[in-house]
């Protein structure tokens, strides 16, 4: 970190350079004064270190949002049991090939279809209430917190009935 | 609005005293009308705590199920071991148990148990059972150990309303303390019977984490040692406690990098690393794990990086020269990473340091164990966690985590970017393992409790802002808009106050959802003892398989005081702890080989078998045969782990003998390897002759769902001694070796 800066410094004038070399305590900066920059002068380039600035909550919220969506669809034990993405069953009397959606029997087991459309459905929860909030803020016009508060409520329902529907299907004893 | 109705109320009754006995004894004054009314804050206060007080209770009888259902037994294979522990501790005394060598189990090597338990747990119950011998109530152990997990999960549930109240506002700890208190994820590890390490864990990682929130909140050094001694707490009570090591640390880092280092962190961190090391530390089974393994490198580095943070502070305000400043910041940011590398480098180099233990590394890289430690592996919790697993385990609280994580980023602050990291991390874990579903649910718990908390809060402001409009309307009508705003107010407000009480409503019924899911999957999937079975007659009645406890006790009173018993791990505990014989094998799993060598003698051929059994000197052999009953999780369906185990170590047992094109079967396609293994003898010893269902063949496997393969067994060195009632649990006993003719 220290020479680069230092090559900056040497590159930006020479003017600068003298007040930074009279009052530097940094040692390296002052080896290299000498070796190997005496007897060789450095090109005249336009860098700049890459400045880290932090990015805004919402951002990182975002890509949590994502990281949520993939750990409860179950991806690590897509990953590791390495499940076919839908399943299959013979019909007995036919003979054809029916796709089954859901693993059914198991509590802990998944195809890796209805486990993306359950992480899915979880997701679309989450973001109706948020959107229920970002409608009783106070600061936006009357149709866009109507529309908010629409989309909030009707997302909320949806997830909360298709993940109803998802485990009964799952589970047939469910509630029962 | 509650504290403006008492009051004219107060004041009639009031002159009605004061005019009817002005000459009143005291009594009556003290009786009047005016005593019993209390203020809002008191009326508040006792809303909370009846609340809680009711949450308390819950939280304890929901747990209940298996105790009012079958008996007060402890559940399942671990707390067995636990329990033993226990008992031997209130009989013997401390210093016994601290010291102790147990020559009963992993014979002939024994195991040094005071050295490689954690004892928190031990200790708990029995300083429970003393202190209720103090007061003369003489209860038997079994029943503390029994009810040690209801009791701190309702401890628990008060930490979290604490916590809650430290992280968001009262309303969220008081939702939090709900949640937490019926949530299934919970209720699994610690319904009543199951006396296991994380009964008393989770209670205090909770308190640990709401010290440590407390002191960074504060700054007091009160509180960061009260984290000290709640971390304390955590390392004797669970292996767990890496969770801890590297979440602060990782959270301390989280907080440098957003720039909110302050002093209150470095006293808090600095109080509860050094005071909590040293005091782990004086676990046993620790040791010295805080400074020479991988896995606790990183509080320390985060330590030595707090020092570094605090000295060029300190610099700063010395020098009040920015440049020197800024040259010294760089030299002394790089010397330190420098140093810090080399130092890591050279302790990891030199074995100083060891590297990060298996277990804790399958977290991390999770495809590990299945390719490399099949014994974890092999352990039905280890699995990764499938979308129904969370679904059963949270039900609502899964839309609920976003929205909170939502509410929390809006709110940033020290102790809501700790309980997003928390909720973060350990629900990826919770991916990697169902097992630790269990440490995701505190935080899972608090975080959607601040959504339904901010949620609701929203909601009921809509419904209270009908008092302020009128006044606002009719003091001043400054402004054109702003009156023409307000009445366009005026005209919603009803439908806006209907909506605000439709969702409340909706709100409630999401809640009663979720405490009817709670309820029903405590009662259906949690509250089973595992060693009892149970099971619905033709006619809908229960029948109940005691066989288990049946066949110990058995062992326990047939077999000789130093007989010695084989059989697979998983049995090791019950057997010690209720049979009372000397085992070969337990759940502890600390040497592979031995296992292996077992392993070894239950998948080879019988002569190769009775040479192992008569080097390990085993007198009996205990299997578990689920043929008749249909029991699934019997020996047979373990059968390919113990070859898989055995193979590992012993490279003659080879899995492809066992199967047929890849597949496992016990009928008359089965290979010859696998019909004439000891395993398969002695489960199905005399079963050729048993008709197990009805229009059946004889020999009907009702586990498998086929017929054997080889119903005509002889056995040769070993002879059937005891077999249960339902065929679940089968004894052998091994036969001397004949004399010399």
């Amino acid at each position: 970190m220290a020479p680069r800066s230092d090559s900056q410094t040497l590159a930006t004038g020479s003017a600068m350079s003298d007040t930074s070399v009279e009052s530097s305590i940094d040692p390296i900066f002052h080896i290299l004064r000498i070796i190997p920059f005496s007897f060789l002068r450095p090109p005249r380039l336009r860098l700049k270190l890459p400045s880290f600035t932090l990015p805004s909550p919402m951002t990182v919220f975002a890509l949590i949002l994502l990281t949520y969506f993939l750990v409860v669809s179950g991806f690590v034990y897509d990953v590791i049991v390495e499940p076919p993405g839908i399943g299959s069953t013979q019909d007995p009397i036919t003979g054809s090939i029916r796709p089954v959606v859901f693993m059914s029997g198991r509590v802990n087991g998944q195809y890796i279809i209805e486990g993306l459309s359950s992480g899915f459905m979880f997701v679309l929860g989450g973001i109706g209430i948020i959107m229920l909030d970002l409608a009783l803020d106070k600061n936006r016009a009357k149709s866009v917190k109507a529309s908010y508060a629409t989309a909030g409520i009707s997302s909320i329902v949806i997830a909360y009935v298709m993940s109803m529907l998802f485990i009964r299907i799952k589970i047939p004893g469910y509630l029962h | 609005m509650g504290g403006k109705q008492p009051e004219p109320a107060n004041v009639s009754s009031k002159s009605e005293s004061m005019a009817t006995n002005k000459a009143s004894p005291d009594l009556l004054n003290s009786l009047s009308f005016k005593s019993l009314k209390l203020k809002t804050k008191q009326q508040e206060l006792l809303i909370r705590v009846s609340i809680l007080g009711l949450v308390y209770v819950l939280a304890f009888i929901a747990r209940l199920f298996s105790v009012l259902r079958y008996e007060s037994m402890i559940h399942e294979f671990d707390p067995y071991f636990n329990y033993r522990t226990t008992l031997f501790l209130t009989e013997k005394g401390f210093y016994e148990f601290w010291n102790w060598f147990d020559s009963e189990s992993w014979y002939p090597l024994g195991r040094i148990i005071g050295g490689t338990l954690y004892p928190g747990l031990m200790v708990t119950a029995a300083l429970i059972y003393w202190t209720l011998r103090f007061l003369r109530f003489f209860v038997h152990i079994r029943e503390v150990c029994v009810l040690t997990a209801p009791f701190f999960a309702s401890n628990t549930t008060v930490v979290a309303y604490f916590f809650g109240k430290e992280i968001w506002d009262t309303g969220a700890g008081l939702v939090a303390a709900a949640l937490i208190a019926i949530c299934p994820g919970y209720i699994s590890r610690s319904v009543a019977g199951s006396y296991d390490n994380e009964a008393v864990a989770i209670f205090a990682l909770l308190l640990t984490f709401y010290l440590f929130v407390k002191a960074v909140n504060t700054g007091s050094l009160a509180w960061a040692l009260g984290s000290a001694f709640g971390y304390f707490y955590m390392v004797s009570a669970w292996g767990g406690y890496v969770f801890i090591i590297n979440l602060v640390p990782l959270y301390v880092l989280v907080l440098l990098i957003t720039g909110r280092y302050s002093m209150r962190l470095y006293v808090a961190y600095n109080c509860m690393y050094i005071l909590g090391m040293l005091l782990a530390m004086q676990i046993r089974f620790v040791g010295f794990q805080h400074v020479q393994s991988g896995e606790h490198m990183g509080a320390m580095g985060v330590f030595l990086l707090m020092q570094v943070f605090y000295f060029l502070d300190w610099v700063k305000y010395q020098l009040n020269d920015t440049k020197l400043f800024q040259t010294f910041l760089r030299i002394t940011v790089t010397s330190a990473i420098l140093v810090g590398g080399i130092a890591l480098g050279v302790g990891t180099a030199s074995g100083y340091i060891s590297p990060w233990t298996g277990r804790f590394y399958s977290l991390l890289d999770p495809t590990y164990a299945k390719d490399h430690i099949p014994i974890i592996a092999s352990v039905s919790e280890h699995q990764p966690t499938a979308w129904s697993s969370f679904m059963f385990d949270y039900h609502i609280l899964l839309f609920l985590f976003p929205a909170g994580l939502y509410f929390c980023f809006k709110r940033l602050s020290d102790a809501t970017i700790f309980i997003v990291m928390y909720g973060l991390t350990s629900l990826y874990f919770a991916g990697v393992m169902v097992r630790l579903i269990l440490v995701a649910t505190p935080a899972v718990c608090l975080i959607s409790a601040i959504a339904v908390s901010a949620t609701v809060k929203n909601l009921t402001s809509l419904l209270r802002t009908k008092q302020k409009v009128p006044q606002t309307g009719s003091m001043k009508g400054a402004g054109s808009s702003k009156a023409s705003s307000k009445v366009l107010l005026d005209q919603s407000q009803p439908f806006q106050k209907n909506g605000a009480i439709a969702l409340l409503l909706g709100v409630f019924y999401l809640l009663s959802r979720y405490a009817i899911h709670c309820t029903w999957v405590t009662s259906e999937a949690y509250s089973s003892p595992s060693i009892v079975l149970a099971a619905r007659g033709a006619h809908g009645n229960r029948i109940i398989f005691d066989d288990y406890r049946e066949a110990y006790y058995w062992l326990r009173q047939n077999t000789p005081t130093d007989a010695k018993v084989m059989s697979w791990w998983d049995y090791g505990y019950q057997i010690t702890a209720m049979g009372n014989r000397t085992v070969i094998v337990d759940n502890n799993t600390w040497n592979n080989t031995h296992i292996a060598t077992v392993g070894r003698a239950m998948s080879s051929y019988e002569d190769e078998a009775y040479d192992i059994m008569r080097s390990l000197d085993v007198n009996y052999v205990l299997v578990v045969f689920g043929g008749v009953t249909g029991y699934s999780s019997d020996d047979i369906n373990k059968f390919l782990w113990m070859v898989r185990i055995g193979g590992g170590v012993f490279p003659v047992i080879k899995e492809p003998d066992y199967l047929v094109n890849g597949e496992f079967r016990v009928d008359k396609g089965a290979s010859p390897k696998m019909l004439n293994c000891l395993m398969y003898k002695l489960c199905y010893y005399r079963f050729g002759e048993l008709v197990t269902e009805y229009g059946k063949p004889s020999g009907y496997d009702r586990a498998r769902g086929v017929e054997i393969g080889n119903k005509d067994i002889k056995l040769e060195h070993l002879e059937e001694a005891y077999t249960t009632s339902n065929w679940i649990v089968r004894i052998y006993r091994v036969k001397p070796p004949t004399n010399r003719l």
